[in-house]
């Protein structure tokens, strides 16, 4: 039998051929199936997985992010997880920010990556010949430094910059903190006019796809006979209101619990989860 | 199970250790109970339900039709099915009809803890009641100014008969059985409180969780609560780590009796004990210095608020802001031991408090939806090994250490709302919106004596 990846050949000759034209359409990390890579050992190695398997979106330029429903259905213990994840956000390995897609949701990025995605945003700036932009710099060295947690109280920021900003511009004021907000690196509570949560820049047309994406695959598995699919052949569709893959949202799905995997003696079974 | 006997026999296990064995195999065989069941004349859904404290005998059921029904869990008031199924029917029942009776929906009842003979009710009518069991009288009426969500009694209580009640105000009031007055008012919530718990390692504390996603720990004899948890305070394992040698300058913070008494014990044992090394569990390769600069938090005055209107220093806790739940806090439970905390909360999420450092232990249990408009009662094991979750239509047992699901319960036609654990006979009670209450037993095997009877005189075929 031919050195494929995927384990339910029943015809070989017919996924000779269809592996064929895949191979020559689809981009090179596409070889590995989710079937064999669903779980890792370690929550730092499948955040780097992950990350070199962030899909490419064109239009927005974004840097790989991961949500934290797909660290839980790659790693096994989800409390190992969470105790991993909080050791490395102490370590200042990565930021975690909440999103408001839906409860409970977060979002995990590297820190380089955060550091080089708000220099994104402050270059655009700078072309636009915005003013007052040393409040990126003191944000960057300085906040992100002390501040670990997703969200951060107007108090903290007003009253942590006078030992830091003091020889740059004086105090931070409204007019930072706006630009603050203007950039799309802080965003005010609904619940709690004095709390703001850190944000990701340039996420938003991303999050609508994520939630469309979400809500693509249920109704696509709600409407089949008996709710399931065979996660070999789901994972070959092409979404259409998302820009990200599909490996993407089934790893979310999974570990929100929204879907469930089944093992069977043919390959693993995606089913609608009831309750 | 005959080996292990053998070995209590012969003093290889001890009794502590036979005990548990057997219990949580028990536990570990819990189903539907098909010997078992308990009739419930409700016609609401059941809200609450209590098994009471001293015996273990009676359970106390509140529902949505205003009625409060007690039932007898170890005799049986009648038998069906040939003798092998024991129905439990309500001892009595109290409904609208009674001239002292609730108006709307009970939300809590409650066995006063010494003994049976009273119990108190709490309804949406705004009303708590205190209950005479034998006579079935009111004794006792407190008006209060919301619909009341939860009501308790410490079971430890020797020096005072307080009940606290939480309700759609933003106040914890405390009725005093003894003089019939509301005798004092815990401020600091911002929002309605759905659940109340008494600790069970002291009679004085209080735990309220309300509707603003804030848990808060009260100290009744002082003003103001001691301690808000946060949920981004958090430690990597079941027991805090040993703290590093704090600098010789180091300022106490006003938290309160409690907290400062267990920092002074911390850095006395630190300081005497240096060289015996107790490692503690689990991965603590993280020294606390993380936090040992963000657990002064509660309590310090902002050094540019003195604009504000001073307050006393007790109500410094009400401008904390801390959430420990993205939603309201639906659910508490407080260990028998005293030691952790379990919260559940609208966000979906659980979780587990540890209670001396107020810290979360980051423990992850797989839910996915949990109820979010009503409270929910969890139960937990004596020894904290499982919890009991209802989740939306099931009822799911974790492991409280790893957070895995042990076992799911799927039994009701609707919504679950409140279990109830009776480590004496390991029987888990299950009250929901289908107005039933259903018995989980450990399975039992179905005895000799059932199939001599009416099959002797029947060919004993093969199919």
């Amino acid at each position: 039998m031919k050195n494929d990846t995927n384990s339910d050949s029943s015809k070989p000759k017919k996924r000779r051929r269809d592996e064929e034209i895949e191979a020559e359409s689809s981009s090179s990390d596409r070889t590995l199936s989710l079937e064999e890579n669903l779980t890792f050992s370690d929550t730092l190695v499948a955040l780097r997985i992950m990350r070199a398997q962030f899909p490419h979106i064109d239009k927005v330029s974004i840097r790989p992010f991961i949500l934290q429903s797909q660290l839980y259905s790659s790693v096994n213990d989800r409390t190992q997880v969470d105790r991993e994840l909080e050791s490395l956000r102490r370590e200042r390995v990565l930021r975690v920010f909440k999103l408001n897609t839906g409860q409970d949701d977060h979002a995990i990025m590297f820190l380089d990556d955060y550091l080089n995605q708000i220099e994104c945003v402050v270059k655009r700036m700078e072309e636009k010949k915005q003013v007052n932009l040393e409040v990126f710099e003191w944000f960057q060295t300085h906040v992100l430094d002390s501040k670990l947690e997703p969200s951060v109280g107007h108090e903290e920021l007003v009253s942590g910059s006078d030992c830091s900003l003091l020889s740059i511009v004086g105090k931070v004021k409204d007019e930072h903190i706006s630009l603050l907000i203007n950039a799309g690196i802080l965003t005010r509570q609904l619940i709690d006019p004095d709390m703001y949560w850190f944000a990701i820049p340039n996420i938003g047309s991303v999050l609508k796809g994520l939630s469309q994406g979400r809500k693509e695959i249920i109704s696509f598995l709600n409407r089949r006979k008996y709710k399931e699919m065979m996660l070999a052949l789901l994972e070959k569709k092409h979404l259409r209101f998302s820009p990200l893959d599909m490996r993407f949202h089934l790893r979310d799905l999974i570990g929100s619990g929204h879907l469930k995997t089944i093992h069977t003696p043919t390959g693993l079974v995606v089913q609608i989860s009831k309750d | 199970m005959w080996k292990d006997i053998g070995g209590r026999e012969a003093g290889q296990i001890r009794p502590n250790s036979f005990a548990n064995r057997v219990k949580s195999h028990r536990l570990s065989t819990l189903q539907l109970s098909n010997y078992k069941d308990i009739v419930s004349p409700h016609k609401g859904s059941i809200n609450s339900l209590q098994v009471d404290l001293t015996e273990e005998r009676y359970l106390l059921s509140g529902a949505s039709d205003s009625s409060v029904a007690v039932y007898d869990v170890q005799r049986a008031t009648d038998y069906e099915g040939g003798g092998h199924i024991a129905k439990h029917r309500s001892v009595f029942v109290v409904d609208k009809q009674h001239e002292h009776g609730h108006k709307y929906a009970i939300s809590s009842a409650i066995w006063y803890p010494v003994d049976t003979g009273l119990f108190v009710t709490g309804s949406y009518d705004h009303y708590v009641k205190v209950w005479d069991t034998n006579c079935t009288r009111v004794v006792m009426n407190f008006k209060m100014p919301g619909k009341v969500y939860r009501t308790a009694m410490s079971p430890l209580a020797a020096s005072h008969m307080l009940i606290a009640a939480g309700t759609e105000d933003v106040q914890v009031r405390l009725c005093d059985i003894a003089s019939g007055a509301i005798s004092q008012t815990l401020s600091g919530h911002r929002d309605g409180i759905m659940t109340v718990e008494w600790s069970t390692s002291s009679e004085w504390i209080l735990v309220t969780g309300g509707c603003d996603g804030a848990i808060r720990f009260w100290d009744i004899r002082r003003a103001g609560c001691f301690r808000v948890l946060d949920q981004s305070q958090s430690q990597l394992g079941r027991r805090p780590p040993l703290l590093k040698r704090k600098r010789p300058g180091y300022k106490f913070v006003r938290n309160g009796p409690l907290v400062a008494s267990m920092m002074v014990s911390i850095s006395k044992s630190l300081s005497a004990g240096q060289n015996s090394s107790v490692k503690p569990r689990a991965p603590q390769k993280r020294s606390a210095n993380g936090n040992g600069v963000r657990q002064s938090s509660v309590g310090r005055i902002p050094a540019k608020g003195s604009v504000r209107q001073r307050l006393h220093p007790g109500m410094l806790s009400s401008q904390d802001r801390a959430t420990a739940h993205y939603g309201a806090v639906t659910g508490l439970k407080v260990t028998e031991d005293g030691m952790y905390l379990l919260s559940a909360g609208s966000d979906s999420r659980i979780r587990l408090w540890d209670v001396e450092s107020g810290r979360n232990t980051l423990v992850n249990f797989e839910t996915v939806r949990l109820q979010t408009s009503k409270p929910i009662q969890l139960a937990t094991t004596q020894d904290p090994a499982v919890v009991f979750v209802p989740c939306m239509t099931a009822v799911k047992a974790f492991d409280i250490w790893s957070g895995k699901t042990c076992l799911t319960f799927r039994g009701h036609y609707e919504h679950v709302n409140c279990c109830c654990f009776s480590s004496q006979d390991q029987e888990l009670y299950t009250g929901g919106n289908d107005r039933q209450i259903l018995v989980w037993c450990p399975s039992r095997l179905i005895s000799d004596g059932v199939d001599a009877g009416p099959m002797q005189d029947q060919d004993n075929w093969s199919d």
